[in-house]
């Protein structure tokens, strides 16, 4: 369980992310929203101990991030960046064998896990393939899977924080991912995920948070969160909000 | 599959090419001895007992000439391989050579000055003078490298770009300093300098040897505990991070590998190009990214390349011989205009 | 049966015996140019099996196998040449090669490379000895030391009438950057000897911009270029290099070209030829002096 509190970045003089107090929770998926340099990013670099708090603190299990030694937070604590540059010829199954650098749950173990990520992240198909072969879209999945693969199978105490994994998948794609993102999240663990798609976002986070200017303007469950208000105050886009005819959820409209 | 090759029998390959060069680096020179006097002096050289007479001049080629030198020849072959996958990983690049931190640049600085200034001196104490050429460009090596990795170094962070570049500057500088001497140098400290520069395995004696050798050793016994590290180097310095490495101390004792082993082949056998930068690309052709693989593979083919890049040097032109940097650069620059030229089509 | 071997191991004793007895070296290998010439001027041209890669002159010696640069000199490379000795200056190594091939049995007779008539004294003692050839050595070591003597007469004589000429070598290698023989050079000894005044400032052989040269403004200049001789590379250096027809020398046509040979190694064999050479140049009036005195 990862826990923000009061949490204040500063590069040179200029205040980047403020007043965040967050608190990821076991099963839940928390969306972060918010425009371009809203600070989103930043705010991940920071929970995971990447950007240093000028203020505040982020916790994981009540023990400073800080303080954790490197094996130990691997363990509980895995990371997807936006993008990846990996440069070299890696097979798909080795890259997402290195998400069980941080383990010693053996060769036979391991493979087992790969397969599994691979499979979670709609990757099976690619796994005996070289990771440079691959379009970029096939690159993010396996790169969830390597993530995957880091926590698998996901329990409780485990935090995932995924920045835009969808950005670079076809619609469909977007779903299953997502998909397999709340189905680890339904095994216990906690999992923060950026996104820029307001339906995506609706449909698939129990929370969502919505940065402007680096700071909180709404923080809650999605129908709290994505009102016309905010979303034209922090977009500065008109929307409509609908109700999801099946689902329940808010659907966002561009007007 | 993405390498070419299983890796296991793969090595074993690469196992049996070393011993066979090493086997050839020890039957062949320019004297040629009998098979029958080369297993003689080798058993006799080994303690046991056999009849020794008509094999002095075999004991001799054998013991004192062709040992030193192939072992000189497999200790920097494998570290100078060695040190080009820990920076080709510290850089993230498949094309970064161990020169790339300064250390060639250094330790050909510190030659300069051992073999220019101590001329210009008028000479350095005859106890000092076998060991100032070697000590200097060590030395040399390694102050240019922790110039380097210190404007590496930006918040407690090491940023390799940075420390790339910074490489680069220190390189040009060192080289200058080198120009300067090769101003001040006369025509004799002038070609020796050129010689130098070149490299080469020729005068090898166990005296020279040890101190290369336990410097080979601790790396080729260190670096591959590192494998696993650097593996997860190659996905992003943020990504190995989080996936439990302590990235800034991997960083450091990258660069300790590099700077000791480069700088002690240097100083034992003066600056020999292009092992560094084609044996690990060619090995990752052959047996993939992995360093667990890969750092071996590249030991063994850095040793048998440079065993054979130096019995060409020795036969050539003998009974003169040709610096083997030449060998090395004539061997690995069309190799690598090959490997370009595949990779575009 | 027996008997003939005995016969034969006692031939064998024999053998050694005797060569233990004329133990003089026969097979050579030469490390340094002019050692090279002395060693063929003293007769020994069939006992040399190698030289290095200074040793140009006289060109039969190119036939010999080259054992490479004398200060980057390969231990197992000479061994195969089976040589009993091993000259060449101090400069010769790197050291442990030389240790080597001590332990291979090679003798390294060190001789000096100093261009002084007692460097050569040694030099030219040392090597008779070895080639077992003293009496030879002796009459050209006393014609040399004749030559140099009246060669330093005639200078004193021409400097009566004519002042020392001011004199600038220049080095080139395949069009490359000029270089100007410095003070310590040999080049300079054999400038001083000839009767004329080196403006070379420095140590050794530095490149020089054309436009200092022209400052300097020397009366004769000598080159030592690459493979052409005599006029080309006269006319080579001034097409290269037109500012050097502006300097005294170049207006006057004193432009004198020598083998660059002759600068490596101390003194050989041919320098006095070329003092004398250089001297004519240096004071072209005085010809009619150098016939009387060389008489």
């Amino acid at each position: 369980m990862l826990r923000a509190k009061n949490l204040l970045v500063r590069r040179g003089t200029r205040t980047v992310l403020a007043d965040i107090d967050i608190e990821l929770r076991a099963g839940e998926v928390l969306g972060v929203l918010g425009p371009n340099g809203a600070g989103k990013s930043t705010l991940l670099g920071a929970l995971c101990g990447e950007l240093p708090a000028s203020a505040g603190e982020v916790s994981l299990d009540t023990r400073p991030l800080a303080d954790w030694p490197g094996q130990a937070r691997a363990k509980r604590l895995a990371v997807l960046p936006q993008s990846s540059s990996l440069n070299f010829a890696f097979s798909v199954n080795e890259v997402v064998g290195m998400g069980r650098l941080p383990h010693a749950s053996g060769r036979v173990r391991d493979a087992e896990i790969v397969a599994e990520a691979l499979s979670a992240a709609d990757a099976s198909h690619l796994a005996g393939r070289s990771y440079l072969a691959l379009s970029g879209g096939e690159r993010q999945r396996v790169h969830l899977a390597r993530v995957l693969a880091q926590l698998w199978p996901g329990a409780v105490g485990q935090t995932l924080l995924l920045d835009e994994p969808t950005s670079m998948l076809d619609p469909l794609h977007q779903h299953t991912i997502l998909q397999a993102v709340r189905d680890f999240a339904g095994r216990g663990a906690a999992v923060l995920v950026i996104l820029h798609d307001l339906n995506l976002a609706a449909r698939y986070c129990d929370h969502l948070l919505l940065l402007q200017d680096g700071r909180p303007h709404g923080y809650g469950s999605p129908d709290e969160v994505l009102t016309a208000e905010a979303l034209e105050a922090v977009y500065g886009l008109q929307v409509l909000i609908q109700q999801h005819p099946e689902r329940g959820h808010p659907l966002i409209i561009a007007r | 599959m993405t390498a070419m090759f299983r890796p296991r029998p793969t090595l074993m390959v690469l196992g049996l090419l070393l011993l066979l060069v090493f086997w050839l680096s020890l039957a062949l020179g320019p004297v040629s001895l009998p098979l029958s006097d080369t297993l003689l002096a080798g058993l006799r050289l080994l303690g046991v007992p056999v009849d020794g007479s008509g094999t002095q001049q075999a004991e001799l080629i054998l013991g004192q000439i062709r040992m030193p030198r192939s072992l000189l020849g497999i200790a920097v072959g494998s570290v100078l391989a060695l040190s080009g996958v820990a920076m080709q990983g510290l850089f993230r690049n498949p094309l970064a050579d161990p020169g790339l931190v300064g250390v060639s640049g250094g330790a050909a600085l510190g030659a300069a000055l051992a073999i220019v200034g101590g001329s210009l001196l008028g000479g350095v104490p005859p106890a000092v003078e076998p060991y100032l050429l070697s000590v200097c460009a060590f030395a040399g090596g390694l102050v240019v490298t922790a110039v380097v990795y210190r404007f590496g170094r930006i918040d407690g962070q090491t940023n390799v770009a940075t420390m790339l570049l910074a490489g680069v500057a220190m390189t040009a500088m060192a080289g200058a300093g080198v120009g300067l001497f090769t101003y001040l140098a006369d025509d004799a400290t002038l070609r020796t300098l050129t010689f130098w520069n070149l490299g080469s395995l020729n005068g090898a004696s166990y005296q020279r040897l040890w101190p290369l050798l336990i410097v080979a050793v601790g790396v080729a016994l260190w670096l591959p505990r590192r494998a696993p590290a650097l593996n997860a180097m190659l996905l992003g310095e943020s990504e190995a991070r989080h996936l439990g490495f302590d990235i800034e101390r991997i960083k450091l004792e990258l660069v300790i590998c590099t700077a000791l082993g480069v700088g002690a082949a240097v100083a034992a056998a003066g600056l020999i190009g292009f092992i560094g930068l084609v044996v690990p690309h060619l090995m990752r052709l052959l047996v993939g990214p992995d360093h667990r693989v890969l750092l071996p593979a590249s030991l063994l083919a850095g040793a048998s390349l440079l065993l054979l890049a130096d019995l060409v040097a020795r036969l050539l032109l003998a009974p003169a011989e040709l610096p083997i940097g030449i060998v090395t650069a004539l061997i690995g620059a069309p190799f690598f205009l090959y490997l370009l030229v595949r990779g575009r089509s | 049966m027996r008997m003939t071997t005995l016969l034969a191991c006692a031939g064998v004793l024999l053998s050694q015996l005797a060569t233990a007895a004329d133990a003089l070296p026969q097979r050579w290998v030469s490390a340094g140019g002019a050692f090279s010439e002395w060693v063929v001027a003293l007769g020994g041209e069939s006992k040399l099996v190698g030289v290095d890669s200074t040793s140009q002159y006289p060109r039969s010696l190119h036939s010999l196998p080259g054992i490479g640069y004398q200060r980057a000199l390969a231990a197992e490379g000479i061994l195969a040449l089976r040589p009993d000795i091993l000259v060449g200056s101090n400069e010769m190594g790197a050291p442990p090669v030389l240790e080597q091939l001590k332990a291979g049995g090679v003798r390294i007779e060190l001789l000096s490379a100093k261009p002084d008539v007692q460097a050569l004294e040694h030099n030219l003692t040392q090597l008779g000895q070895l080639l077992g050839n003293q009496a030879q050595a002796q009459t050209l070591l006393d014609g040399y030391r004749q030559r140099l003597q009246s060669q330093a007469a005639w200078v004193k004589q021409a400097q009566q009438h004519h002042q020392a000429p001011r004199v600038l070598m220049l080095l080139s290698h395949s069009g490359g950057n000029l270089q100007v023989a410095g003070k310590d050079t040999l080049a300079a000894w054999m400038i001083n000897q000839a009767g004329g005044q080196s403006l070379g400032d420095h140590n050794g052989y530095k490149p020089v911009s054309v436009e200092a040269m022209l400052a300097l403004d020397p009366e004769v200049i000598i080159f030592a270029g690459g493979r052409l001789e005599g006029d080309a590379a006269r006319a080579a250096l001034l097409q290269q290099n037109p500012i050097l027809a502006q300097t005294r020398a170049g207006r006057d046509g004193r432009v004198v070209v020598i083998d660059p040979t002759l600068l490596v190694g101390g003194l050989g064999p041919r320098v006095p030829d070329a003092l004398s050479m250089l001297s004519t140049a240096f004071y072209p009036s005085a010809q009619a002096q150098t016939a009387e005195i060389k008489r």
